[in-house]
């Protein structure tokens, strides 16, 4: 379930190198997770997206990390404990290094890729409970991101000169695969959030994958039309319901 | 009519008290209302044929309790994540693998300018 989720924020990616005006090293977003069951929907999962700066010798990071926890109402039924992360170029927010460890009842699964834009591959490794490592190098194409990194991307994006029905195409590397998206840009919309008010760009968003997002104009997102341009909401339709994605509380925004 | 209609009360009643202790409390709603509306009309047959029989308010008292359950978990019960600890000890261990796999790597493919590091909210 949240995997999917964070699947389906992925699906916004930017072909280029646009410059980070809009993602600070300090900020932290977070979401309530609903899924609608019978018509109700019901709280699941709180989403946290945080960064924060990351120093090594040689540079200075950005590390991009999402975390997914159920509320404890749901522990004893479906505990969900997962961890995406990357570590990417703070200016353009090109990943490096990316990790996943997900941890959703019974099920476990760790991923790393090590990307090398140089040579257009990625290096993963990946780990499953009672399963022997597999390691794994995976040709990209240029511009190729992970699941976070493109998630943040989407902020990068010029919608204020954008038209309505435009489209951008973007390419993920996922489960090892690559996967192709797009977004169009469907017009600003004004919206109530637990943050306020707050007039936003409606986007939908769509995969090469018909297996994870569904219907046309289905899955929807409204990233606030400011210079942070955050997600506050998101509509999504997945092959097991539909859901939503709200914003409970935005700290330490870059403007 | 009077026999169907309490037999759908009664299993409304029964399935809005048992979700009204589930996590998924407010799906209760749509039995709850359901059996209220059997219940009363189970009631209403059961009055005009002069003997009411007690599971007829059995079941309104039962729905009762349910919406009352429900109630309190909707305004007293807040959506907490709890037990955690896991997660922040693999987040820290996750950051400090991290920088050396990071150190290991060439950097310099990155290209960044420290000038535009400078523009960053780096703390």
């Amino acid at each position: 379930m949240i995997r999917t989720y964070l699947l389906l924020l992925l699906f916004v990616a930017i072909s280029g190198h646009a410059q980070n005006t809009a993602v600070s090293s300090n900020e932290k977003l977070v979401y309530t997770a609903s899924y609608n069951m019978s018509g109700i929907l019901n709280d699941i999962a709180e989403v946290t997206m945080e960064t924060s700066a990351v120093k090594t010798s040689k540079a200075t990071l950005l590390r991009l990390k999402c975390t997914a926890a159920t509320y404890s109402k749901w522990d004893n039924f479906f505990k969900i404990r997962d961890l995406y992360e990357s570590y990417v170029n703070p200016n353009n927010l090109t990943p490096y290094l990316y990790k996943r460890d997900i941890n959703e009842g019974n099920y476990y699964k760790n991923m790393k890729y090590t990307f090398s834009h140089k040579t257009k591959t990625v290096k993963s490794i990946q780990k499953k409970r009672n399963k022997p490592e597999e390691a794994k190098t995976i040709s990209i194409k240029p511009g190729t991101k992970d699941i976070v990194s493109t998630i943040y991307s989407i902020r990068l994006l010029d919608y204020k000169n954008m038209s309505v029905g435009s489209r951008k195409s973007f390419t993920i590397v996922f489960d090892r695969k690559e996967l192709k998206g797009q977004i169009t840009y469907l017009g600003k919309e004004t919206i109530s959030t637990a943050i306020g008010k707050k007039e936003c760009y409606k986007l939908a968003v769509g995969s090469s994958d018909t297996n994870v997002l569904q219907g046309n104009n289905s899955n929807l997102i409204w990233l606030t039309a400011d210079s942070n341009k955050i997600l506050v909401y998101g509509k999504f339709k997945i092959p097991v319901g539909n859901g939503e994605l709200k914003i409970k509380s935005a700290t330490g925004l870059k403007n | 009519m009077k026999k169907i209609l309490t037999i759908l009360a009664l299993i409304t009643s029964i399935l809005t008290i048992i979700l009204a202790v589930l996590p998924i409390s407010n799906l209760a709603l749509i039995p709850g209302i359901l059996a209220l509306l059997f219940g009363f009309m189970a009631y209403y047959v059961s009055k005009q044929s002069g003997k009411i029989k007690k599971i007829v308010p059995f079941t309104l008292w039962l729905t009762g309790v349910a919406l009352v359950i429900i109630s309190f978990k909707a305004i007293f019960n807040k959506s907490e994540v709890e037990n955690t600890e896991a997660l922040e000890a693999k987040e820290t261990k996750f950051e400090e693998e991290a920088i050396e796999e990071l150190e290991e790597l060439d950097l310099e493919e990155i290209e960044i300018d420290d000038s535009e590091l400078e523009n960053l909210d780096i703390e």
